[in-house]
């Protein structure tokens, strides 16, 4: 109303404007004054509350006024998961079970250090004490890193990583919500064993130009795994051995989106039965990470050479690649995505025995509730090796950040 | 009285052609009326002039932390609900609202940086802040920008020039 009235008017005042010149302006014109009842909101609204971190759009840093940085300055953002899921695995049982409740800090103390850590807590059913174990909480201290950064090319840290030994186990990790599926690839699953998925000790890091090639490093050295090895070597080094790891990828700017790397990881793991092994890991990555489409894959390698030189070599496969899309309508909503993933373990890879072979594909969709959580529906297909039955599940995850 | 009628409905027509031709074609003057440019401001110790896009997105992504070894980049940025902002996002990040705040999320998440882009409120306080702090560069209209601050150029160009990137046409 108040805009055909507008429009009459200007047509009256300046009768050589074509209706587009003054749909135009009235465009212009309505946003200015959303622009300004934006502004008139938040000298309403006092700093500190104005600061809410995801509400402004970014970071916990969100500061809407001028004020000298203040040491140390805490941040907490949260993610946290509920899931269903039925099967028709023999012996397998459906219902809801909480995911991973993962509460993440960052607090600068200093103009060049940060510190950055992350605590999850993760139900079990065995949790607790007495006889059944009564079901629980584990909590873990996931990531503790304290970090000195030189420059842009070179930064030191030290602490509890998600190692940096392929995409997307630093990538997500422990934020269900920010991964399009529900659930992981298996080469990376929590408290699985095909890839040390936590590194205890140090890195460098750092970005280098390299013509428009954007080179980014990780080299590390630390404990590697413990005496158990899907666990990292929290308490100190069981073999006084360190591991060590170096990590490089690409980003070109000509190809805004893409990031291409490789690693390499070595380790001594020592089995309970007094069996040493070097343990080789490479592996590269190729994403696409923009959304129309997304592009995700990943391959690693893993080799295990007996120190005794008794048994043969063995070489262990990963990998998958995973394909998504958003869709363009609907305020841009809904995300289908499909992913394939295989393992193949030989027999005669000793430090992974009873860890089991897959190939097996993963078809879903994802739909954001708002811009901080999401629901996903997943159907997952999977087969462990020739001649066993092929097992199909259903997924139901709602995740989000709060 | 026939042919009066007749050349009545004539003229109405030719009067109807021409205001539809008119709406078909934005003057010259509309399209520049709505053209807005956004100018990167900067503090005045920034020791740079000049940014490549490219530069400029390693800059707004993130991922160019340091202008030198002592000097931290801190950008500011317009809430959500404004021109600049909107330009920002389309032009340097090519993200829509939800993208852009998951991006940053995730970036603080992966331990990459400490902290996203501090958030302004107006171009007023984008103004103050960029004028105080040491080391930030902030978005605004190119037409509110004062003649004491510093204007980056981007790929060699100024807001208004031919080839400028960070605009928007209506």
């Amino acid at each position: 109303m108040c805009s055909s009235l507008l429009l009459c008017l200007m047509l009256q005042v300046n009768p050589a404007l074509s209706v587009q010149d003054l749909l135009a302006r009235i465009e212009a014109l309505e946003k200015r004054v959303a622009e300004l009842e934006q502004e008139k909101k938040a000298t309403a609204v006092p700093p500190a509350t104005a600061a809410v971190a995801h509400g402004t759009g970014a970071a916990p840093a969100a500061i809407t006024d001028a004020s000298a940085p203040q040491y140390p300055s805490l941040h907490m953002t949260g993610f946290t998961d509920v899931n269903f899921s039925a099967t028709d695995q023999s012996g397998a049982r459906s219902g809801f079970s909480e995911g991973q409740f993962a509460m993440h800090f960052v607090s600068t103390l200093a103009p060049k250090v940060n510190f950055f850590g992350e605590l999850s807590f993760t139900a079990r059913p065995d949790a607790g004490i007495g006889t059944p174990p009564a079901t629980g909480f584990n909590p873990e201290v996931e990531r503790s890193i304290i970090r000195f950064d030189q420059s842009d090319q070179f930064k030191v840290s030290f602490g509890r990583y998600h190692t940096p030994i392929n995409w997307w186990n630093t990538a997500y990790h422990h934020g269900q919500w920010l991964q399009t599926t529900v659930s992981r690839p298996e080469m990376v699953q929590f408290g699985g064993r095909f890839l040390p998925v936590h590194f205890v000790g140090a890195l460098v890091e750092g970005n280098i130009a390299a013509g428009g090639l954007n080179l980014n490093y990780n080299a590390g050295i630390g404990n590697g795994r413990g005496a158990v090895l899907s666990r990292a070597g929290d308490g100190g080094d069981v073999d006084n051995n360190r591991a060590w790891l170096a990590n490089v990828s690409i980003r070109p700017d000509a190809l805004y989106g893409l990031q291409v790397g490789g690693s390499v990881y070595q380790d001594r793991i020592n089995l309970s039965t007094g069996q040493n092994f070097r343990e080789w890991i490479t592996s590269g990555h190729f994403v696409w990470n923009r959304e129309n489409p997304e592009i995700i894959a990943e391959a690693v390698n893993v080799t295990h050479r007996d120190y005794s030189g008794t048994l043969a070599t063995s070489h262990s496969q990963a990998f998958y690649i995973q394909s998504g899309y958003r869709l363009p309508f609907s305020r841009r909503v809904w995300k289908p995505y499909y992913r394939f993933e295989y393992i193949h373990i030989p027999q005669s890879d000793v430090p992974f025995r009873g860890v089991p072979n897959l190939r097996g594909s993963v078809l879903g969709m994802r739909y954001d509730l708002t811009e901080f959580a999401a629901v996903k529906f997943e159907y997952r297909h999977q087969r462990r090796a020739p001649g066993e039955p092929r097992v199909n599940a259903g997924f139901l995850q709602t995740s989000f950040t709060f | 009285m026939k042919m009066r009628r007749t050349v009545q409905n004539i003229s109405r027509s030719v009067v109807l052609a021409g205001l539809l031709l008119a709406q078909a074609q934005p003057s010259v003057q509309a399209r520049q009326a709505a053209r807005t440019d956004i100018a990167i401001v900067a503090h005045s110790n920034l020791p740079v002039d000049d940014l490549s896009f490219a530069e400029l997105r390693k800059v707004a992504l993130g991922d160019r932390q340091y202008w030198a070894t002592n000097l931290r980049v801190t950008l500011l940025l317009r809430a959500p609900v404004s021109v600049e902002r909107d330009i920002v996002l389309q032009r340097v990040y090519e993200m829509s609202e939800s993208q852009f705040r998951q991006y940053w999320i995730g970036k603080v998440f992966r331990a990459e940086v400490a902290s996203g882009p501090k958030i302004v409120n107006s171009t007023d306080a984008a103004i103050g802040l960029v004028s105080s702090l040491p080391g930030s560069i902030a978005f605004i209209d190119s037409a509110q920008v004062p003649k004491n601050l510093k204007i980056i150029r981007i790929d060699g160009k100024l807001p208004g020039q031919e080839g400028y990137r960070l605009v928007s046409t209506r």
